[in-house]
């Protein structure tokens, strides 16, 4: 189920493996050329890029915009997968603690569709096979047939630890917050756990998972702040971050301007000036996520420059590359619905 | 006129008893239809807000989840909306507009704090809220339209159906009964005018065979006071 590296670490390969791969991401000609496209242009245009064999290989299953998201993720997921068999020792280990935010989302998956009664085929075609969980232990997640059973199937990963407690709660409340929260948590406070080494890029590294640490509990607090809803801080707070303490965001829950005023204090609040001042004004919260995304894509391209033997410029390529999934489905699901080209620019976010 | 009319006193008491009831009974429908016309522009008034509304809301919500489709992937926004089975509860009860029955539509549990929408808060977006949040808005004021719609119909059925007793009350059984009214006084005239000729051709008999008898008689005085003097 969990891979262990057996080699050294072996940034050296793996960066310049990476550094191909980056070349071949879309550029803002590609992105260009795509929103001036239909959903079945893209289609096209995307079988004569590298998604090809995945396009190719789900046109039977899927068809449309559909087709593009699942060849998308897919493509997404080999990617990444080519990422852990490459890498070796320490390298490995940093890759698979970041990736793993897929299996959070696998897990979540299979809770979610456990929970609304979907079949183990409909569980599966929504996983993305990007993180360590391999495609048997997938098998018999989404073939668990309860959420108790795959809790305890998840046993022995690096949710086991807090899923007995969510899962109480769970069965206390008949909601999956608990559940999938639990998840989540793990996965970010595991990011920083295992990360150990008082060099620079090591340094960098660290800052850089504070920074999204930071960036998810202030998004959190500030849609909770918009909610309204009276949460306990421990159940969403990740620690490990730097701009909260969850005492403050106990208090600065409960007032948005202090928020925004603590935000814009803090390290970050230069990077974040601009959609501060927009969420001042704006009820909505999605311009500040942009700004966050963007914030965090530049940090780790910046990162990327500065380290290029290390795990920073893999970490670069791999939120690049999730940005670029994104950003093209973006496209083709805002092509869909009939939105103009100017509010489908405005959605993507390109560094 | 209707053809079993009895042009009988009895008959003439009971009509005027039934135009007196109808002409009470079509005041007061027309009363009613009045009222509830006047309720009825009020309600239609009611109804093209709510109906302006769930159109906003719809498309408000509509963009939104397209945003999130986008954003987000339909994997994700259809894995939030899974993570709630609970649906909102809705109680209906009735109230009385004028005698007629129109349902109250009560709803819980529609507009949901984040904690309360099934998904984790650390792994979704503001995407996801805001969707959620524009689908409960649009689930309340559909709830509402169709309070305020179906109490309309209802409305608009009561009011076709008093107008409808209003104008058979005026243009058919009040002409109706006025008619076998009128045709029972011209009858029960007549018959009092043919019973008094009758009455006067009977006396003027009677006066008549009085006035033979009393010739006779005369005639037989006569000739017995003759036959004595003889």
């Amino acid at each position: 189920m969990v891979r262990v590296s057996a080699t050294g670490s072996n940034p050296e390969y793996v960066n310049s493996r990476v550094r191909a791969r980056r070349a071949k991401l879309f550029d803002d000609e590609d992105y260009r050329k795509l929103v001036r496209m239909g959903p079945s242009e893209i289609a096209r245009f995307m079988e004569e890029t590298e998604y090809e064999s995945e396009v190719n290989a789900l046109g039977s299953r899927h068809s449309g915009v559909d087709l593009i998201e699942y060849a998308l993720t897919r493509n997404m997921a080999k990617h990444f997968d080519d990422l852990l068999r490459w890498s070796g020792g320490e390298m490995y280990d940093r890759i698979a603690s970041y990736l793993r935010k897929f299996d959070a989302w696998n897990a979540k998956t299979t809770f979610r569709g456990l929970y609304s009664g979907a079949s183990a085929e409909e569980i599966e075609t929504d996983y993305i096979r990007a993180g360590e969980f391999d495609d048997r232990f997938l098998e018999r997640l989404a073939n668990a047939g309860t959420i108790e059973d795959a809790v305890e199937l998840l046993d022995g990963t690096l949710f086991g630890e807090s899923l007995p407690a969510a899962f109480e709660e769970y069965e206390e409340t008949g909601v999956l917050v608990p559940l999938e929260n639990a998840v989540d948590r793990a996965f970010y406070e595991n990011l920083l756990g295992g990360v150990s080494g008082s060099d620079e890029p090591t340094k960098l590294y660290v800052e850089f998972l504070q920074a999204e640490i930071d960036f998810r509990n202030a998004r959190n607090a500030l849609r909770l702040a918009r909610s309204g809803a009276d949460m306990d801080p421990s159940e969403y707070y990740i620690e490990g971050g730097e701009l909260f303490t969850p005492n403050e965001l106990v208090r600065l829950v409960g007032n948005r301007d202090q928020l925004v005023t603590h935000i814009r204090d803090s390290k970050y609040g230069d990077e974040l000036s601009n959609a501060l001042d927009e969420l001042e004004t704006a009820d909505s919260l999605i311009g500040f996520e942009h700004a966050l995304d963007r914030a965090l894509l530049e940090y780790s391209r910046g990162l990327s420059s500065r380290f290029p033997i290390s795990i920073c410029p893999v970490l670069g390529y791999v939120l690049a590359k999730e940005r670029e999934v994104e950003n093209i489905r973006a496209v083709a699901r805002g092509k869909e619905a009939g939105l103009s080209e100017e509010e489908i620019n405005e959605e993507l976010v390109i560094v | 006129m209707a053809k079993d009319v009895k042009p009988t006193r009895k008959e003439l008491m009971q009509i005027e008893d039934r135009i007196e009831l109808s002409e009470r009974g079509h005041d007061t429908l027309e009363q009613k239809r009045d009222g509830l016309i006047m309720e009825f522009m009020d309600i239609l008034d009611q109804a093209q807000d709510v109906r302006e509304n769930v159109e906003g809301n719809y498309e408000t919500a509509q963009k939104k989840i397209d945003m999130a489709r986008a954003m987000e992937g339909d994997v994700s926004v259809r894995g939030a909306a899974a993570a709630l089975k609970e649906h909102p509860e809705i109680t209906t009860e009735s109230h009385n507009i004028m005698g007629v029955v129109v349902p109250q539509i009560e709803s819980s549990k529609v507009q949901k704090s984040l904690d309360e929408r099934g998904y984790g808060v650390v792994g979704t977006s503001a995407r996801i809220d805001e969707a959620a949040e524009a689908y409960e808005e649009l689930l309340d004021s559909i709830i509402l339209a169709a309070e305020v719609e179906t109490a309309m119909k209802k409305m608009l059925d009561e009011i076709e159906k008093t107008k409808r007793r209003v104008n058979a009350l005026e243009f058919k059984l009040l002409p109706e009964l006025y008619t076998n009214q009128e045709y029972i006084e011209q009858k029960l005239e007549e018959q009092e005018r043919e019973e008094i000729f009758r009455m006067k051709k009977i006396k003027a008999k009677k006066e008549e065979e009085e006035a033979e008898d009393r010739a006779t008689e005369e005639a037989e005085a006569e000739q017995d006071r003759l036959t004595a003097d003889d």
